[in-house]
């Protein structure tokens, strides 16, 4: 097997002039869990579509565990369990009706483990789907990803707009099945914090561009915020990247935005003539919203995270 | 013995589970030959990503206070009261540390923390 579950190659796609996804290039580490960020509209969902093979791309290759995409997508989907961002089914079609239409298109199939979710999630099996509730339904589209017992999970925005006890139970029922079967889980959502919990991956999105993709501890740990007095001008030879600095009001320091920061590099920017008065922690949230600032503000630097 | 489990701390969540495991194993909340939670079972009720509850188990292990056992689990070792020593000094060496720490940033000294400490404990033993 690939060391990479997914692998995009300078891939590009055009919807007329209005929106592109310009020279994308991304990697999946295989049995990794890999949060993929981004605002509305920065091009996480039509990467997912391009993935799945239901988007055919102007330029570029995609691989999925193995199989080419979109010239191999059928042998590809059988291996991969999706949830949509809007669970869409015959809304006529019962609970047990959907799962055993499900049952018929995929061979690895394990009914006796859907029978036992759908217990778990409380899903009465002769209610129509159209009838079912929000959260009801993304447990349901859950349980059909997981019961074909696939080797990649495609998760867009599963939880967003759940209650937390529904969240709770799809994630719970997710990380089961992770934790037997070792697939590998590419999962877009809003829902910082909850990606932060389970992610050990992050890609962040911004303008059709992957903006940043690093593993989470080496974001976590990496991106600080420091408080500086007399910063170089030139900060190019130092140990760690500065992506923005700004002057803080009337204290005659600057805030420095960083990556790849590690205490002992207090040192080098010492040698360098600065002055560090504080390092501080960022979580995963406050790293992406600092993040997006400084790749779309006008005085920027290329981030290449 | 997971309530303040914090994914927006810069400790990683691995070494919070693991510290969580020590205490809990030094404190004999865990008692020697009990079997932690199982990886599934752990990650599906934290909620996270089954290689951070692996990872904290391998740390655990290395540091000789787990056992795994191949595919028959993990459990808690006999801990010599020497190693309980080292990890109660290692827990009041931390308390301490972030307790300085706290202070510089309140802009306390030495001499006011060592005060307030001395009243506290004088009250304590009353």
């Amino acid at each position: 097997m690939s060391e990479y579950a997914v692998e995009i190659d300078h891939l590009t796609y055009r919807v007329k002039r209005a929106f592109t996804l310009e020279d994308l290039c991304l990697r999946i580490p295989a049995g990794s869990i890999y949060g993929f960020l981004g605002p509305n509209g920065s091009g996480k969902t039509t990467t997912i579509r391009l993935v799945l093979g239901l988007l055919r791309p102007a330029a570029g290759a995609i691989s999925v565990l193995g199989h080419a995409i979109p010239a191999e997508a059928p042998r590809a989907l059988k291996r991969i369990g999706y949830v949509p961002e809007a669970p869409h089914l015959d809304p006529t079609l019962s609970v047990s009706e959907a799962i055993w239409f499900h049952s018929r298109f995929y061979p690895s199939w394990d009914a006796a483990w859907a029978e036992r979710l759908r217990e778990a999630f409380e899903l009465d099996p002769v209610r129509p789907f159209g009838r079912l509730s929000k959260g009801q339904k993304g447990k349901l589209m859950m349980l059909l990803a997981l019961a074909q017992r696939p080797d990649l999970l495609v998760l867009d925005e599963p939880t967003d707009g759940l209650d937390p006890v529904v969240r709770r139970d799809m994630l719970g029922a997710l990380l089961d099945y992770v934790a037997q079967h070792e697939a590998t889980v590419f999962i877009s959502s809003h829902l910082i914090h909850e990606l932060e919990r389970i992610c050990d991956w992050v890609g962040v999105m911004d303008g059709g561009r992957l903006v940043a993709d690093v593993g989470m501890e080496r974001f976590k740990t990496g991106m600080k915020r420091l408080r500086v007095a007399h910063g170089p001008h030139d900060t190019a030879a130092l140990p760690f990247r500065v992506l923005t600095r700004s002057p803080d009001n009337g204290s005659g320091t600057e805030s420095w935005l960083v990556r790849d920061w590690a205490p002992e590099m207090a040192s080098a920017l010492a040698a360098a003539g600065g002055d560090l008065q504080q390092v501080i922690d960022l979580d995963l949230e406050e790293g992406f919203v600092e993040l997006l600032r400084s790749f779309r503000g006008p005085a920027r630097e290329p981030a290449h995270v | 013995m997971f309530e303040k489990l914090d994914p927006r701390s810069p400790t990683p969540l691995y070494a919070q589970i693991a510290e969580r495991l020590r205490t809990a194993i030094v404190t004999r909340e865990l008692t020697p030959a009990e079997a932690l939670p199982s990886v599934r079972q752990l990650a599906a009720t934290l909620r996270v990503n089954p290689a951070t509850v692996v990872q904290a188990y391998r740390e655990l292990e290395a540091e000789g206070f787990v056992e795994m056992r191949q595919g028959m689990g993990t459990y808690v070792r006999e801990v010599s009261p020497g190693q309980r020593g080292a990890e109660r000094e290692r827990q009041a060496t931390e308390l301490v540390r972030r307790m300085l720490a706290d202070a510089a940033r309140l802009g306390l000294s030495v001499r006011d923390v060592t005060a307030a400490f001395e009243r506290e404990l004088g009250e304590q033993v009353r």
